[in-house]
């Protein structure tokens, strides 16, 4: 059984704006699970139907084995939700976040404690515990909320842009997060705008662009998708060249070849990189973009 | 129903809890329905104005606090999005308004009992009319929470959810003959000074305290209309505030 089952799902805002059109996927138990798409392509409304949230206007979803229409008591037992720019609260410390979070939940007190340790623990927040949050950095009040969410054990975790804002260490500490959670077993999809962050985490990905999939698979396949052999860089020597910083994507040898040329011709620096997923991910949604443009 | 209260508690708890953590600013917000008392003390000299003020000072007091629930409401659904965590968790929807509901009751404690302690030693009281008064103060806050829910699910703008309950506290507290008599205001006006629920819930608690007397026609009036602009806002508030959003 998947943990998520998602066939033919539709979502039309009250309003009339068209978010999501036949999106039909399905992610494994333990399995991570990124979705990439440019602002508004709908990535957190997706996230939000199925964290039972929202309701959709078409089509089925199910998450752990339950309906998110017919069943969503039983998924909010079982999952945990981390919401896009969600915000704790600057006169609470970090402490008064998770522990009564703890409590509304339904632990004793002296289980809230150790939980709310263990977690503080696991996060990195145990020597901030009694700061209130104004005084914590962007990555630390980010954590604050992820802790909050992981107050119960879940079993399958909703991620929406967790690691936006947070400097590099506080990145990886979510990345070490979420990999102690998969090594339990938990189910992680998540929303993210940084390619690296996917490349690293995710066993599969899906590109949405305009409420639609774009491409489903691994982060390897897109890449491959891309039909480019490599990544080619031309910059200047010197720094302040008019001439700017040019990034190829050349599909044959004849092309590499002449890039090469050009670039000894001009005295420019040439740099070879594999495709990376973002070029892939440019490829898949540029298009779009083009078209908005003209 | 006990893991309901319970969870219903808690949220209660964390909502009033930046302010429980700083009583000084609980205090002062608690002034914010006292200082009208203060300004008639001052120029009346006290007597009987003075505790017709006190009277609406313990009335406005739920009341304030229950319209101010829509920021609770907006500030938890769009800024903090705890809401959102809380509806995919367990907590019914019932236990967040609730919970909610009794923050706003924390934090109007701290006026109500300095109010009630004023009056008690202004002039005797019978418990029984404090019980009344209280029971009319209850039915307002329940009216005004349903229009803090209302608004508070309706906007989705951080200023109107700011703005409207302190703009409304001024109209339906300040303006009205709640902290002065009724009686105050020219014969033509008065009919418009009872279309504020506060008005009924101010002349009620009056009467109940001995200060006003009114007839049993005045009193089914005011108990009719508080309770039939309660249901009114109780049934706005259900059709805009959502659990799950459409």
């Amino acid at each position: 059984m998947e943990a998520v089952h998602a066939e033919n799902l539709g979502k039309t805002y009250p309003g009339g704006t068209e978010a999501l059109r036949d999106v039909s996927f399905d992610v494994g138990k333990g399995e991570v699970f990124c979705l990439l798409g440019r602002n508004g392509a709908g990535k957190t409304t997706l996230l939000r139907i199925l964290a039972t949230q929202l309701r959709p206007s078409a089509g089925h979803a199910s998450v752990l084995g339950f309906d998110v229409v017919d069943e969503p008591k039983r998924i909010r037992e079982r999952i945990a939700v981390v919401p896009q720019e969600a915000r704790p609260q600057m006169l609470l410390s970090a402490w008064d976040h998770i522990y009564t979070f703890c409590l509304i939940r339904g632990m004793s007190r002296g289980d809230a404690r150790s939980r709310t340790k263990q977690i503080m623990d696991e996060l990195g927040l145990w020597e901030h515990k009694d700061k209130v949050t104004a005084d914590l950095s962007g990555g630390l009040r980010q954590r604050v909320i992820i802790g909050m969410a992981l107050t119960v054990d879940p079993e399958a975790v909703f991620l929406d842009e967790p690691s936006i804002g947070l400097d590099p260490l506080g990145r990886r500490s979510v990345w070490a997060m979420i990999r102690r959670l998969t090594k339990a077993g938990v189910t992680v999809l998540l929303t993210t705008h940084y390619m690296d962050e996917a490349e690293v985490l995710a066993d599969r990905l899906m590109i949405i662009d305009k409420g639609r999939v774009a491409y489903a698979g691994s982060a390897e396949d897109a890449k491959n998708a891309t039909g480019a052999k490599m990544r080619v860089i031309v910059e200047a020597v010197a720094p302040g060249d008019a001439n700017g910083r040019e990034v190829l994507t050349p599909a044959s040898n004849e092309e590499i070849i002449g890039i090469v040329e050009r670039s000894l011709r001009e005295g420019r620096k040439v740099t070879f990189k594999p495709p990376s997923l973002e070029d892939a991910f440019i490829q898949l949604v540029g298009g779009s973009i083009e078209e908005e443009d003209s | 129903m006990r893991k309901r209260i319970r969870e219903a508690l808690y949220i209660g708890l964390f909502d009033s809890l930046p302010l429980l953590r700083d009583p000084a600013i609980l205090l002062l917000l608690s002034m914010f329905s006292l200082l009208p008392v203060l300004f008639t003390f001052v120029f009346t000299g006290g007597g009987s104005m003075t505790q017709q003020a006190l009277v609406g000072a313990i009335v406005l007091s739920l009341a304030f606090t229950g319209l101010f629930s829509a920021q609770s409401v907006y500030f938890n659904k769009h800024w903090f999005r705890f809401q959102d965590m809380l509806v995919a968790s367990p907590v019914s929807p019932a236990s967040y308004a609730f919970g909610l509901s009794v923050s706003t009751f924390i934090v109007s404690v701290p006026s109500l009992v300095i109010a009630l302690l004023l009056l008690v030693a202004a002039r005797p009281v019978q418990l029984l009319d404090v019980g009344l008064a209280m029971v009319v103060s209850l039915a307002l806050w329940i009216s005004m929470l349903f229009t803090g829910f209302a608004i508070g699910a309706s906007t989705k703008n951080v200023r109107r959810a700011n703005s409207l309950p302190q703009v409304l506290s001024f109209f339906l507290g300040f303006i009205p003959p709640v902290y002065y008599p009724l009686s105050q205001l020219p014969p033509e006006i008065q009919p418009f000074a009872l279309l504020a629920p506060t008005t009924h819930a101010a002349q009620l608690a009056k009467h109940y305290f001995g200060l006003v007397s009114l007839g049993v026609n005045d009193i089914v009036i005011g108990w009719t209309y508080m309770l039939a602009f309660s249901a009114l806002m109780a049934y706005v508030a259900l059709k805009r505030a959502h659990w799950v959003d459409p």
